[in-house]
């Protein structure tokens, strides 16, 4: 037996439809109020700011102490943090600009931040940066690297720090085989080929097959062909022949010199695998510095900045620069301006590079006594702003080059590295949609 | 009535061949009997290995110093577990993970377990179709509607609530979970609710005293999915939860791989503790989850 209760649930759909319009009417009744359409006001330069970390957990320990000493410096500032897992800041944003809730400021890097400031979530910073304090104490370098970052039409993050691409080698291994530092591409390979003993499960070299690949293997091929410059007018050089022969040369590697594993490495599986194995020499970057020391001690490894070519030619590509940025609907854009200051000032970008084990943005910063310690940084510092270093800028203004540099090329690479793909063949794919993405935006701006 | 109903339903079919059915489970028996041991110890070995080496890694890397690279945990250090716990704030992420949790299996089975009556025990014009909306939002990701739910969310003020988080996982859960559960009721003979009618209950009464227990297999299984689900769950937390303070295991177990470095030994006792919940759940109650599969695959 049933029960039939048609006119009583009547009553219940109605009800029932009668809440779900009336959420419905709520919700898409938002103002904008803290979403990118919000043009946001200056504020009392009072009161409370948030904070987005986008690199939340690891350096939350270094923002708290920067947090704590710009309270004491300003006590009618409070300054809310809140730490966002690195992998998931893009999407955080990305919710917050379309349904509300941005912060004041938060930390963006490079490789978001064209995707972030395309939908005009962020305050052009140019004006306050050039009436304060920080004009003229930034690196130029990376103030260039922000602004091509952002489209190239105004400054929409301020550079904390540097990363750069480093190899890391084993001296122990090195000096065992009688070999030199790995300091320019020929002595690269020569120690690539000494050092693997594929019996001994010994490696010269791990290269990075899995997920963040093309960026590393772009920066070695643009270090080895010495070409400086992404574009020739509208089309790029990446499919240039010498960078052809130069990427044949360098996945070469795989296999002969490379555990066959390294298909599937990602940054994660790389590191550990260097930190734990036989293997020679790794390309990272200076992040993974204190997993190193960890895992081997200071003594048994190097990190250099990535190989010259014969003549001490150094080219390479720029890499991510974090930085922070001020949120265009913050309702307290003076006191959220006050903390970028705060937290650009020599004393705390020295006190958060330390940590973070990075090349500090202020210039004054980055002559400090910790770095002339820190070998890696050092190098790193010295190659950036080295006068014979030429950086070529990957397009990281393009809206599409996340997609283009992850999901739609990462898997060629791994069929490049099995072999069922040439390299003039994944240079080309990647020219044309590199071409592409160009034109499109060209048009749009 | 339920003596009416058996008489009715008893069927006057000639009786079942008696000899076939009683040498089944002898022939099975034997043949068992003559399958070599290793025939079947092996394989199952092979795939526990398969399945336990993972776990031993996950463990090997938790207890083992940073740096070491010995294949086993010795010396063996808690240093891991005690910087997570202490310093990386999992001991609060774990009580919010548990709160919700627990919230959320308590939400989901009450609501479910009154939807999924309606569904079993009542006709109603747009049954159908309910039924047809509850499979279909089944392939909604739960992404697409972050925007969304993230705006009524900010107009009801419960942005970095827990109870946020509470609602959008009870939400979520709720469609599989009345499916399941109507599929439960369904197999309890309606005679049992009506001669406790009989005897005096109202249908409430009714539904607790005769019905709800025999409910329990799928009651577990509902509310385990549901916290099971609750406590993996990352998005929501993710983007509804701002404070340090109010964060779950699953996002604190991401905070601990930045753009470009990863303490493994962190991230294995990280995930140590967020596992032994749910071991411990499924240690407890799988007699109960299998027999509510089982009893809730049988349509009614």
């Amino acid at each position: 037996m049933k029960i039939n209760i048609h006119r009583t649930g009547r009553a219940a759909t109605v009800v029932a439809l009668g809440s779900v319009l009336a959420l419905t009417v709520t919700a898409c009744g938002d103002n904008g109020s803290g979403a990118a359409g919000d043009k946001g006001t200056e504020g009392s330069g009072k009161g409370e700011i948030t904070f987005w970390d986008n690199n939340g957990g690891v350096r939350t320990d270094i923002w708290k102490q920067i947090i704590a000493d710009f309270e004491k410096k300003y006590p009618d500032i409070k300054v809310k943090y809140v730490g966002i897992p690195a992998a998931s800041a893009q999407s955080k944003y990305d919710t917050a600009i379309q349904g509300g809730g941005l912060p004041d400021v938060g930390g963006v890097g490079t490789a978001m931040l064209a995707e972030v400031a395309v939908q005009g979530a962020l305050e052009p910073l140019d004006s306050r940066l050039k009436g304060s304090s920080l004009d003229g104490k930034l690196s130029q370098n990376l103030l260039d690297v922000s602004r091509s970052a952002g489209g190239g039409d105004a400054l929409y993050q301020v550079p904390t720090s540097a990363n750069n691409g480093t190899l890391w080698y084993r001296t122990d291994l090195f000096k065992a085989a009688g070999l030199d530092a790995p300091t320019t591409w020929s002595k690269f390979y020569d120690a690539a080929d000494k050092l693997t003993d594929e019996g001994k499960n010994k490696f010269g070299f791990t290269i990075r097959g899995g997920e963040g690949a093309i960026a590393p293997a772009l920066d070695a091929v643009y270090g080895q062909t010495g070409i400086t410059s992404f574009w020739n007018g509208d089309k790029t050089t990446v499919n240039d022949p010498k960078n052809v022969a130069a990427l044949e040369k360098y996945i070469a590697l795989y296999k002969k010199d490379t555990p066959s594993a390294d298909v599937n490495n990602d940054f994660t599986k790389m590191v550990a695998q260097w930190d734990s194995g036989t293997i020679g020499m790794l390309s990272h970057n200076l992040g993974s510095y204190q997993d190193h020391v960890k895992a081997l001690g200071a003594e048994k490894f190097r990190g250099i900045p990535n190989p010259t070519q014969d003549d001490g030619t150094r080219v390479q590509v720029s890499n991510p620069v974090d930085g922070m940025s001020l949120f265009k609907s913050s309702k307290n854009k003076a006191a959220a301006w006050k903390f970028i200051e705060f937290a650009l000032s020599a004393a705390e970008n020295s006190k958060f590079n330390e940590s973070a084990g990075q090349v500090p943005a202020n210039t004054d910063a980055a002559k400090d006594a910790w770095i002339q310690k820190a070998e890696p940084t050092k190098l790193a510092a010295e190659a950036l702003n080295g006068a014979g270093t030429k950086i070529v800028q990957l397009p990281y203004y393009l809206p599409d080059w996340n997609t283009i540099s992850k999901s739609d090329n990462e898997p060629n690479f791994q069929k490049l590295l099995l072999g069922k793909m040439s390299a003039k063949q994944f240079l080309d794919t990647l020219a044309d949609q590199l071409n592409k993405a160009q034109a499109d935006w060209k048009a749009n701006h | 009535m339920i003596t009416k109903d058996a008489t009715i339903s008893a069927p006057a079919a000639p009786a079942p061949p008696a000899e076939e059915p009683r040498q089944r489970p002898g022939n099975k028996r034997r043949a068992w009997d003559e399958v070599p041991r290793w025939h079947i110890y092996l394989p199952l070995s092979l795939y526990l290995l398969f399945t336990l080496i993972p776990f031993y890694w996950i463990l090997l890397f938790a207890l083992r110093p940073a740096g070491s690279t010995s294949l086993v945990p010795w010396p063996m250090t808690f240093d891991h577990f005690d910087k997570v716990w202490n310093d990386r704030s999992f001991g609060t992420y774990f009580q919010n993970s548990v709160l919700i949790a627990v919230a959320t299996l308590v939400m989901t089975t009450l609501v479910a377990l009154a939807g999924g009556y309606a569904l079993a025990r009542f006709d109603f014009r747009i049954k159908r179709g309910f039924m047809l909306a509850l499979l279909c939002s089944q392939f909604v990701p739960g992404a697409l509607l972050l925007v969304p739910l993230f705006q009524i969310f900010a107009k009801l003020q419960m942005i970095n609530s827990l109870g946020s988080v509470i609602i959008a996982e009870t939400v979520f859960q709720l469609p599989l979970s009345m499916i399941l559960i109507s599929g439960f009721i369904r197999n309890v003979p309606y005679s049992l609710e009506e001669a406790a009618w009989v005897d005096g209950c109202d249908r409430f009464t009714a539904f607790r005293i005769v019905v709800l227990p025999l409910l329990r297999p799928g009651l577990i299984a509902v509310g385990s999915f549901a916290f099971v689900h609750a406590w993996n769950h990352f998005l929501f937390a993710l983007m509804f939860l701002s404070d340090q303070s109010k964060q779950t295991i699953p996002v604190g177990l991401n905070t601990l791989m930045s753009s470009d470095s990863v303490d493994l030994g962190a991230l294995a006792a990280g995930g140590i503790i967020a596992a032994v919940p749910v071991v411990i759940v499924f240690a407890f109650i799988q007699k109960w989850l299998i027999t509510g599969f089982s009893a809730g695959a049988v349509k009614g």
